[in-house]
């Protein structure tokens, strides 16, 4: 840290070495490239198709209504989803895991998706058939929800329904959602350790009813230990591990394979 | 209680601030002095789960377990001091019965064992904000739980059964927050930590402080933990990738602004440990300043684990939760990592040498990141400054603080002394923009945010009155 005007008594510094004291790999890996240089081999080449993942990328959420209004002059409902829109998405994930992108950028590109497809879906005539219905939720007496929020945000991204019933949540209400909505998975987020003993008696509940979807623990104050203790039980440990884990679960893994195949599905994520 | 804002710093210059002493010391409990010339070791818990399922269980877990296991290690291992800190779990903010037990047994263990060694011993008793803004911040707003009546009648149950100090992590703004994080808009963090935090604050914290004044409990602080924290905690280390640390570092600024609420409505300090901006609030009043880093990493990963330490009262491990270890129960090993870092700090006071280790704790961190950097004394001094020529406008002092902290990291980056990436730069670039073409006024600000962002989820002006 070279030519600082140090305040006036302090330690002066003259000399020292930071190099022994910190090493900012931060700044040593930072990625050169650039949205655009990704974007180019992985955009689609149709140019109604492109314009319409062009402004999921650029995250021009008040644009795109005009852009599928558009494309829809030309091409299938369908098409405009599956080849523009989540197309374009699927640049922004490339994105978000090389760090161009970050989150803010993740959650304004699926904004701007989920507008397109609500307009494109106006034209099907009802909401297109997604991966499955997940409900998510937030541990009763725990008012933080900033993760569940970001999880459910990524699973619409990634193509499934979410059921979302906030935070604060009963146990008997998450069961109850459960019964009504014939989900493929249920999540519970927590960040204190006395409100996570609500996710073992929920599962119980939905065995109890003969319910044995895979239900998945999230949040600071959870680990995998925990999660996979009880009947039912699997563990996420941060938002875009909720997608992969999904996938896996439409694919036809139970909870038990879930637990055993974990650090597989989750490597890199 | 009225509020009386600061408009002027409690020091002549950033170096005579220093750890273990403040300006204004406070004592309570059985012999703790605090910011009298010594730092004190504060050592917080969790219980572990599913002991919360009667009160029996749940008491037996805080005090025989948990408070007795860290006073014997206090003693065995020859610490002067000890303060506790019950941060409450959910259920005691809605069970008054299980409040009530852990509160009173506590402290009366507390009683016994400073009487058997002549051990020094405090506890904070820490209150759970579970308000909720879709359902209101105010009396008679939230139909279904009561959750604005439940969080005063928790400060009374703390106050009337044995705390010695009341704090609270208030969540006044948070949905801003939790916004303006999620789509990097600064501005909504400014509205909801720098602005609606402190109108929140300044509804609450006077009740505290007549609360705790009736029970003679110190009011001790509160903490933008539900803001800029999260925000800290999104942008992480260097393997993260979420939000940008010049845009938590920002954040932080404007929390200062805002934690300050608590001691102008009387607060009297240690404020709490997971406010990382208390170094900035202590530069402004002086008061006790609670803080924690390099002893917490069984809660918190931070990048200014020692730089924390520089100018401290209370040092604390921000909470464990309570399991065996090697070395003994979770709340013995901490508070052994705890009690040998406040030994180290005290021995340097003892040897005049309290300036020396404030510094080396601060260029330890220095460069490590953003928010170390606005953090660091020297450069926390000047936010201070800025907070309190703009002192009496809630909205212009926080503005101040972030734009002055954006400027202090912009000029730091281009001395070499903080490296930034490319999107750091950017994004600190774009903040700086967007927060000068604020306008001045606080009027034409909160109509500019009311309508900017009514479609933010849960927020309702009428839990600001506004």
């Amino acid at each position: 840290m070279p030519n600082v005007r140090e305040a006036k008594n302090m330690l002066s510094k003259k000399g020292v070495d930071f190099g022994f004291i910190l090493k900012r790999y931060d700044i040593e890996a930072e990625n050169q490239n650039t949205p655009e240089s990704i974007a180019k081999k992985m955009l689609p080449k149709d140019a109604v198709f492109k314009n319409c993942a062009e402004d999921v990328l650029y995250m021009r959420f008040k644009d795109i209504g005009k852009t599928v209004t558009e494309a829809l002059k030309s091409k299938k409902p369908l098409e405009i989803i599956n080849e523009g829109l989540v197309a374009g998405m699927e640049v922004v994930s490339k994105l978000y895991a090389d760090h161009i992108y970050y989150l803010p950028e993740i959650m304004l590109a699926a904004k701007t998706m989920e507008i397109g497809i609500a307009v494109a879906e106006k034209q099907l005539g009802g909401a297109r058939k997604t991966k499955g219905v997940a409900v998510m939720h937030v541990a009763e007496g725990d008012p933080h929800d900033i993760g569940k929020n970001i999880a459910a945000v990524m699973m619409r991204a990634a193509g499934f329904t979410v059921i979302d019933l906030g935070r604060d949540v009963l146990v008997d209400d998450v069961v109850a959602a459960v019964v009504k909505e014939k989900p493929f998975l249920v999540t519970g987020t927590a960040l204190m350790t006395t409100t996570m003993s609500a996710f073992p008696a929920i599962a119980a509940k939905m065995v109890a009813k003969g319910i044995k979807i895979p239900f998945m623990s999230a949040g600071g104050a959870v680990n995998r230990e925990f999660s996979e203790a009880f009947e039912l039980g699997i563990y996420s440990e941060k938002a875009p591990q909720t997608p992969p884990i999904a996938d896996k679960i439409v694919a036809g893994y139970d909870w038990k394979k879930v637990q055993a195949e974990w650090d597989n599905i989750v490597r890199g994520v | 209680m009225a509020i009386t804002r600061y408009t002027k710093m409690a020091y002549d210059k950033a170096d005579d601030i220093v750890f273990g002493t403040a300006k204004h010391p406070v004592s309570y409990g059985f012999g703790i002095k605090v910011g009298a010339g010594r730092v004190i070791p504060e050592l917080n818990y969790a219980p572990r789960p599913g002991k919360e399922k009667d009160i029996a269980l749940i008491t037996k877990e805080y005090v025989d377990y948990i408070s007795q296991d860290a006073v014997n290690r206090a003693v065995t291992l020859g610490f002067p001091d000890l303060q506790l800190e019950t941060e409450w779990i959910s259920q005691m903010g809605t069970n008054s019965k299980m409040a009530e037990s852990i509160v009173s047994g506590q402290t009366a263990l507390l009683e016994k064992m400073h009487d058997k060694y002549g051990i020094n011993l405090a506890i904070r008793h820490t209150i759970p904000d579970q308000r909720e803004a879709d359902q209101g911040l105010r009396p008679k707003m939230d139909k279904e739980r009561s959750y604005p009546e439940r969080l005063i009648i928790s400060a009374e149950i703390a106050a009337e059964n044995g705390a010695h100090v009341l704090s609270c992590e208030t969540m006044g703004g948070k949905e801003l927050l939790d916004y303006g994080v999620q789509v990097g808009d600064i501005t909504a963090c400014l509205f909801g930590i720098g602005y609606l935090g402190s109108l929140d604050m300044s509804w609450v914290w006077p009740q505290f402080v007549d609360i705790c004044k009736k029970n003679k409990v110190v009011p001790g602080g509160d903490t933008n933990c539900s803001g800029a924290n999260t925000s800290m905690f999104m942008a992480g280390g260097y393997l993260d990738n979420d939000v940008q640390r010049t845009f938590s570092a920002v954040t932080r600024c404007f929390a200062a602004a805002r934690t300050l609420v608590a001691w102008e409505a009387g607060a009297t300090g240690p404020d709490k440990d997971c406010g990382y901006e208390g170094p900035i609030c202590k530069t402004i009043a002086g008061k006790p300043n609670a803080q924690e880093g390099k002893n917490c990493q069984c809660a918190h990963a931070d990048l200014q684990g020692n730089l924390m330490a520089q100018i401290c009262d209370v040092w604390s491990n921000e909470s464990v939760e309570y399991h065996s270890e090697f070395g003994g129960s979770s709340v013995q090993c901490w508070l052994g990592s705890l009690g040998y870092e406040v030994s180290l700090m005290n021995t340097a006071i003892a040897f005049g040498k309290e300036k020396t280790l404030r510094d080396l704790y601060m260029f330890s961190d220095r460069a490590r990141g953003p928010e170390g950097y606005v953090l660091a004394y020297d450069n926390a001094y000047k936010i201070g400054e800025a907070i309190v020529a703009e002192g009496k406008d809630l909205y212009r002092r926080a503005k101040a603080a972030g734009l002055t902290g954006a400027k202090i990291i912009r000029d730091g980056n281009k001395k070499k002394e903080i490296m930034l990436t490319a999107k750091q730069k950017d994004v600190l670039d774009n903040i700086i923009k967007t927060l000068e073409k604020l306008p001045d006024e606080e009027s034409k600000f909160v109509d500019y945010c009311l309508k900017q962002y009514k479609d933010v989820p849960a927020f309702n002006p009428k839990n600001y009155d506004l």
